[in-house]
């Protein structure tokens, strides 16, 4: 048990990324498509969290006198995950009106039936 | 002393400050690209002599390197900035007028946000900053390929986005890797520290960020996105994502290979997946009959041989793929412009309405034919001498299995004369009625073609224009220890 404990935010953001490329690879519909490539997303952004986790150390906001630089988790990754999360909007959002244009042209959002230009 | 930062910053301020321009006057806002991108060239044209000399490391923020984000401006970057302005500019020049689909404002911001991204890709030293460069260069391509909203380029957009977005996924993923390792996010504090590490989780690192950056080089199994994104996108936008954006992913792979992990181990795999690459993408090109896709998927095979001499690993390797680079960059852009230009005065994509155009359309048409005769490699092209490199650098490795793989790579280079030959046989000895009142316009959307051909040609007579800064690049890319001294200091 004492593996899943230490472990388990590794395990939980590689689940989500492996579950994200499994819709992505075998899901037809394009919203399911695009709901994978978010979870591929969050999945890199808790490895990139629990990379500089510290199991029961605090957040480096040195607001009270108990609060050292010694008790806090490494708070470079949250700056990082601030700016991931920020560009995974931006690609969401593009992802999604490109998909409302592609449903205009096709009326269907089912990618085996989309064979406007061949493979 | 200029300062590098520039390079980034000033296309940046102007691309946002593009919508407002467009708000005052929508004759104002198509040149700004053009200034944005000449003063890039002349900041980089001046700083290519400093820096051979002794190469820049600007920090940001006040703090020394590996603390701050820091842009290293080597011989390789200031190459790369070179290549990208001068490239954006010629296609910006070109797109001023061949852009006429509202909403122009945001084409051109897009469009110096794709340069941008590219330009800081190359400098920057530090590899989360490469990260959010690369998105801002994939974010803008999607939406570039998608630009015109017709049905073909939403599909493409759609593929490229889906691909492109897992490979961006990959590449972060190797980046939380390393940071786990090391600590740091700064590219030579890590390429220092590599060999204290777990060659595992080094090796998984690797594997991740090649098959990231590998997505947008199109190296083989990774390349289904290429040939709809290109053909689908408009004619500007397909010559800056051939002559660029799939350059920044084999820059991507080469760091990563050359500078961070020294891994030398996986080299000959590179240089075999290089060449399966070219394989695939010039056979697939052989049977295409739609011009753009046929221009898209010689890229492919380009791009191919590029990453193959990239595995040869000896400094005159090196400094044949960057050749090679130059090259392709200069041949296929004037390929894809001069072909947008013919579509767009046929009206049809399709090879067979090609038939006769050279006496009608005679300047476009030989510069197309420079163009290709250049890819092919013949002389008096740039293209012959980046060939003929690759060709005695594999030799001179002196290993079986690179005769090999060169014997192949020349049995492409045939498949790829078969089927530029024929276009360009189509175009001056086929009789056709359909093209009767077409002309050749007069005027500037001219003048990037016809640049792009006499530069192919200067390059291809006299070399000595750029081997100083290629040597300088090849070396920076071998002798890590030097990148490092710079950065860190010391050495």
């Amino acid at each position: 048990m004492s593996l899943i404990y230490n472990w388990m935010y590794y395990i939980a953001s590689g689940g989500l990324i492996l579950i994200g490329l499994y819709i992505v690879l075998v899901k037809t519909n394009l919203i399911k498509i695009v709901i994978g490539l978010d979870f591929i997303d969050t999945g890199v952004n808790i490895l990139l969290i629990c990379i500089g986790y510290i199991r029961g150390k605090t957040a480096p906001i040195f607001s009270k006198p108990e609060i050292t630089s010694t008790n806090v988790v490494d708070p470079v990754p949250q700056a990082l995950v601030l700016t991931a999360i920020v560009i995974g909007v931006a690609i969401l959002a593009l992802a999604l009106s490109i998909g409302i244009k592609v449903y205009q042209h096709n009326q269907t959002l089912n990618v085996n039936k989309i064979k406007g230009l061949k493979w | 002393m200029v300062n590098p930062s520039l390079l980034v910053g000033v296309p940046l301020a102007l691309a946002f400050s593009i919508p407002l321009f467009g708000l005052i006057s929508k004759k104002i806002e198509k040149y700004i690209p053009i200034i944005a991108l000449l003063i890039n060239v002349i900041i980089s044209l001046i700083l290519i002599p400093q820096v051979l000399k002794k190469p820049i490391v600007v920090s940001i923020g006040g703090w020394s390197p590996p603390f701050c984000i820091n842009l290293v401006v080597g011989p390789l970057g200031i190459f790369f900035v070179t290549l990208i302005s001068s490239i954006g500019l010629l296609v910006s020049i070109y797109a001023a007028t061949y852009i006429k689909e509202e909403p122009t404002e945001k084409y051109h911001m897009l469009f110096l946000l794709l340069i941008v991204g590219a330009t800081g890709i190359v400098l920057t030293g530090d590899i989360f900053n490469l990260f959010v460069f690369f998105e801002i260069l994939c974010i803008s391509s999607y939406a570039l390929v998608a630009y015109n909203k017709d049905k073909e380029g939403t599909e493409a957009a759609m593929k490229y986005l889906i691909q492109g977005s897992v490979g961006s996924s990959f590449v972060l993923i190797g980046i939380a890797l390393l940071y786990g390792l090391f600590g740091t996010l700064n590219m030579a504090d890590i390429a220092n520290k590599i060999s204290l590490a777990n060659s595992t989780f080094l090796f998984i690192s690797l594997a991740f960020l090649i098959t990231g950056f590998g997505i947008e080089a199109a190296m083989f199994p990774l390349n289904a996105w290429l040939p709809d994104a290109h053909s689908s996108a408009p004619s500007p936008i397909s010559a800056i994502l051939s002559g660029i954006a799939i350059k920044t992913g084999v820059y991507g792979v080469a760091r990563m290979v050359y500078t961070i992990f020294n891994a030398e181990g996986i080299l000959t795999f590179i240089a075999f997946l290089g060449l399966l690459t070219l394989l695939i993408g010039e056979m697939s090109a052989f049977r295409q009959d739609d011009i753009k896709r046929l221009l898209a998927y010689s890229s492919i095979g380009q791009i191919g041989l590029i990453i193959f001499a990239l595995g040869i690993a000896t400094s005159l390797g090196i400094f044949a793929s960057l050749f090679q680079i130059v090259s392709h960059a200069l041949a296929k852009a004037l390929l894809f412009l001069a072909a947008g230009y013919m579509i767009y005065r046929i009206g049809s994509k399709s090879i067979t309405s090609l038939y006769g155009l050279g006496k009608k359309m005679p300047i476009t048409s030989f510069a197309f034919a420079i163009g290709s005769f250049s890819l092919i490699g013949l002389p008096p092209f740039a293209g012959f001498i980046s060939k003929l490199l690759i060709v005695y650098a594999a030799i001179q490795v002196k290993k079986p299995i690179f005769i090999v793989f060169i014997v192949v790579a020349l049995i492409a280079t045939v498949i790829e004369a078969g089927y530029f030959f024929k276009i360009v046989q189509n175009l001056y000895f086929r009789e056709s009625k359909n093209i009767e009142k077409i002309t050749e316009t007069s005027g500037y959307i001219l003048a990037p073609i016809i640049i792009l051909a006499i530069l192919i040609i200067a390059i291809g007579i006299h070399p000595q224009f750029i081997t100083g800064l290629l040597k300088g690049a090849a070396n920076e890319l071998l002798e890590r220890a030097g990148y490092i001294g710079w950065v860190l200091g010391g050495s």
